[in-house]
């Protein structure tokens, strides 16, 4: 909606609902200034529900990857949330520096649009700072420990929240951002603890992040396969595996199989590092064996001794080792972009645990061939789980043990310390990080690549999704994976604590040289164990355990 | 005829020289004396703020810097007030010193102070003097030292480079058709960034799914043509890579020498009945040494700084076949906050650079000095 119409219809005395719906209909605002009448609030309803679902059609889906275009479209017809609490030129020559990613040209890349509409209206200006993923934790880290923050607003991972709201280098979200992001509308898991330290809210979140499992539907239910399958003497009926074993049995089974003239492989795994995210890939397939569902801890026991040496880590590795072997001839140089961006969605690998972006990519990106035969559900269990305090392995009685993994706990918004001390700055970066936040703005940057998933209640409406133009069992499939995993009573969730991604470093490195065959898991897994005590004691034992057990709810 | 033996070297060269004046000399030196003080007054209060001694101070090191410059400037005009002509004279070489003590040697000297130090950027604690302990975890860090084998492996190449590198430049000073069009797209491959060239040839062209490389050689009969699955395949094609940029560089140092060759001793070698063998090794490439060792020497100082392409297409991998010794330490500081241990591995890095290329350069004048 343009800043214009706005005006003229408040100039109308319209409620924001009618704000919304003039912003959704076609020719709303003449319609409604011609009528003066003033809807009802069903009919209030109906408009945010037509806005929501106008959102969802743009560009549309099937249609291609959206554009700048697109991404200044949803930022002008969201705006009005800014609108309400926020004069036009408010604020005029505040200039704001935002620090994000530059992934897939994405998060950024859609920021700029989706504010600038925001830009135009307020006044303020905002320069960015783009990173690479993986020069992301080090600049982060320069900034906090030279003391030189030099940006407004920061795109993090909650993973950091250690590192800059445990060091008081961020602001306070004020109470009318707290009412303009709608908070309760987030799925629980999002909630406190995550977004506050000691006790003081500081994230708006604009992702939820876990590991779902992804495969392809038409190499699970191929009738020749499951013929082979059988005549191989495969375990039960050919299906969606749902346990790691089965993962394990399915990857050996398709290496050297064909479906309509191209090779198969079964599960894809990302041995080479990604600048420490490379160990989540690791972890989805550890949580099963490693998450017990009476035990919070599953990475560190609560001294920090580092659980990555145990039974159930080194099975994880093993099963790596024992996969690789049957996995595309060049496995070893895949690093997690390559198996998703360049492999999965490219129409190579059958079983994938990535971040939602293969299914928020699979229908609406350029490169996607898999969009009609790919499907989605929590990560696979295990048909036994570690018990980490009487070193045993337990077959629990409710059947194998599920674990999803809360990779990254989601991007956020934060806000620095350091535009507490000017007012008008304070409010500008509130609520453009707010903007950003916005409910129906996320719901768009659920459904279009945009390098973030589904993270409030309010996503999972499926109706909207097919009203938007999805396929409705195809959207209800993913959004069940997503939400069964947040909802999960055993998920496994990451310690919030100061280095983490230093941790991870290392373990890429070691774990790189397992795959690559230099030493066994287990030899491996004590060496990770060994480097990660000598970064405990480097950053503070005492604090570490401190801030992992507050991490835990403990 | 003037005897000038008893003359000072002052006198000799002197032409020119004046008397300075009393006061002028007087206020040259209160001048440098003042910006002196000045320098060691703000570092001082900048140092005990940092300590903890005194309550206040500056934000940052910004002010010792402006403090530096005026002192700069002032041993530069006191040179001129106190000692005239030889001040004036001093100035061809004092900014050059003092741009190079405040650019060059006062950065490694903080960078050696920072590698004797325990400094993790998540630390809660800061920065911690720790003496030679990151030295003794050095020589027991398995990936610093598989990532020095790997750049004596790639140093080794450079020995292949230089022959192709010699066959190019013989074809390009030779008298053949469009020879200034082969000199300009032989010279292509190293105005490329090595980050490019990742992406258009590592992550592109050898890509093993769609890589036009790929299916050629699957054309050929390789079935996995997998350039970056196994070791010494991996190493081979990031030095092939690099070497491929690296080559026309070789290459254009040795044409500028082929092209200095004096013409009459190779005419006189022709006209004694040597075959165009025989030319080569007995005239050209000995007479080529020199410039051939100039060359090597410059590519291997090259070859050591090799990063950017292995951070690029194999993080170091398979298993660390292909890290090198920047691109280790490049992880060591960006992706682990390590500072202090980071810094004491370039630091050793330098010297044994340093050692190595001395020692090189030595054994290369002997072995010229011979041959020539």
């Amino acid at each position: 909606m343009r800043v214009s119409d706005y005006n003229r219809i408040v100039a109308m005395q319209q409620t924001r609902r009618d704000v919304l719906k003039g912003a959704a209909g076609a020719a709303s605002v003449a319609a409604l200034g011609a009528s003066g009448a003033l809807a009802g609030f069903a009919g209030s309803a109906a408009a945010q529900e037509s806005l929501r679902v106008e959102l969802l059609r743009i560009p549309g889906i099937g249609v291609g990857s959206p554009t700048d275009a697109d991404w200044q479209k949803v930022g002008e017809m969201t705006l009005a949330p800014t609108m309400a609490n926020v004069e036009e030129g408010e604020f005029q020559g505040v200039e704001l520096t935002f620090l994000g990613l530059n992934n897939q040209n994405l998060h950024n890349f859609l920021f700029r649009g989706f504010l600038k509409p925001w830009e135009a209206y307020t006044g303020a200006r905002i320069k960015w700072i783009d990173l690479a993923q993986a020069d992301y934790n080090p600049r982060l880290q320069q900034a906090i420990a030279t003391e030189t923050v030099d940006f407004d607003i920061i795109e993090m991972g909650a993973p950091f929240e250690g590192d800059v709201t445990g060091k008081g280098l961020a602001s306070e979200m004020p109470e009318w951002v707290m009412e303009q992001i709608d908070m309760d509308d987030y799925v629980d898991y999002l909630k406190a603890p995550v977004g506050t330290w000691d006790g003081k809210t500081y994230r708006i979140s604009v992702d939820g992040d876990a590991h779902n499992f992804n495969y392809r539907t038409d190499v699970f239910a191929d009738e020749g396969l499951a013929a082979a399958w059988a005549e191989e003497g495969g375990a039960g009926e050919w299906g969606v595996p749902r346990t790691w074993q089965q993962v394990q049995a399915a990857t050996k089974f398709l290496d050297g199989k064909k479906l309509n003239g191209f090779d198969l492989h079964g599960y894809l795994d990302a041995p080479k590092p990604w600048g420490g995210f490379g160990f989540y890939f690791l972890a989805s397939r550890a949580t099963a064996y490693a998450k017990h569902p009476d035990d919070p801890a599953w990475l560190f026991d609560l001294d920090m001794t580092p659980r990555i040496n145990n039974p159930a880590w080194v099975r994880a590795i093993q099963d790596i080792i024992d996969a690789l072997p049957h996995q595309p001839a060049d496995q070893l140089n895949a690093d997690p972009g390559t198996t998703a961006f360049q492999q999965f969605l490219a129409g190579t690998g059958s079983m994938l645990a990535w971040w939602g972006d293969v299914g928020s990519n699979a229908r609406t990106s350029d490169g996607s061939v898999i969009g009609d035969v790919v499907g989605f559900d929590i990560l696979p269990g295990s048909d036994d789980v570690y018990n980490a305090s009487t070193g045993q392995w337990d077959t629990l009685a409710s059947g194998p043990n599920y674990a999803p993994n809360m990779a990254y706990i989601g991007w956020g918004i934060y806000v620095m310390a350091r535009v507490d001390s000017d007012p008008v700055k304070h409010k500008a970066a509130w609520s453009a990080a707010a903007h950003l936040g916005g409910k129906d703005l996320s719901l768009w940057a659920s459904a279009y690549p945009s390098g973030f998933q589904p993270y409030r209640n309010s996503h999972f409406n499926i109706d909207e999704w097919t009203a938007g133009g999805y396929d409705g069992d195809f959207i209800g499939n993913y959004l069940a994976s997503q939400t069964n995993s947040y909802n999960h009573p055993n998920a496994a969730i990451e310690p919030r604590i100061p280095g983490i991604f230093q941790y991870y470093s290392v373990a890429e490195d070691e774990l790189a040289r397992i795959f690559a065959g230099e030493f066994g898991a287990q030899d491996g897994a004590d060496r990770i164990a060994a480097a990660w005590d000598r970064i405990t004691d480097q950053i503070g034992r005492e604090r570490q355990v401190a801030l992992y057990r507050a991490s835990l709810g403990l | 005829m003037v005897d000038t033996s008893g003359m000072s070297g002052h006198q000799i060269h002197g032409a020119g020289l004046e008397h300075v004046a009393e006061g002028r000399r007087k206020a040259g030196r209160l001048l440098m004396r003042a910006a002196s003080a000045l320098l060691i007054i703000v570092l001082l209060i900048h140092v005990l703020n940092l300590t903890g001694v005194i309550g206040f101070g500056f934000e940052n090191w910004r002010p010792i810097l402006f403090a530096y410059v005026l002192w700069s400037v002032a041993l530069c005009v006191g040179q001129v007030f106190t000692r005239g002509e030889l001040g004036y004279r001093a100035l061809f070489v004092l900014p050059a010193v003092l741009f190079t003590v405040a650019m060059v040697i006062f950065p490694t000297l903080f960078g050696l102070y920072v590698g004797l130090t325990d400094w993790n950027l998540s630390s809660f604690d800061g920065r911690k003097f720790n003496g030679l302990d990151n030295f003794r975890t050095m020589f027991q860090d398995a990936f610093y030292w598989n990532a020095l084998r790997n750049m004596v492996i790639f140093v080794l190449a450079v020995l292949i480079e230089y022959g192709i590198a010699f066959m190019l430049a013989l074809l390009l000073s030779a008298q053949i058709r469009a020879r200034k069009f082969f000199r300009v797209v032989f010279l292509l491959p190293f105005m490329l960034s090595p980050v490019a060239v990742s992406w258009m040839i590592g992550k592109s062209l050898l890509e093993f799914r769609f890589g036009p490389a790929a299916t050629f050689a699957r054309f050929l009969g390789w079935e996995s043509p997998a350039f970056f699955g196994a070791p010494w395949i991996a190493r081979i094609s990031i030095t092939v890579m690099d070497a491929w940029i690296f080559i026309p560089f070789v290459m254009i140092l040795l044409l500028a020498g082929l092209q200095a060759l004096p013409r009459e001793v190779l005419e006189a070698a022709k006209v004694d009945g040597a075959n165009a063998w025989q030319s080569f090794w007995r005239i050209t490439f000995p007479l080529m040494l020199p410039v051939s060792l100039t060359a090597i020497i410059l590519r291997i100082i090259f070859k050591l700084k090799l990063a950017d392409i292995v951070i690029n297409v194999t993080a170091g991998g398979p298993g660390g076949a292909t890290d090198t010794v920047t691109s280790f330490i490049f992880r060591e500081y960006r992706d682990r906050s390590n500072v202090g241990y980071g810094s004491l591995l370039a630091m050793f890095y330098l010297v044994l650079i340093i050692i190595v290329l001395t020692l090189l350069l030595s054994f290369a004048r002997r072995r010229v000095e011979r041959v020539t």
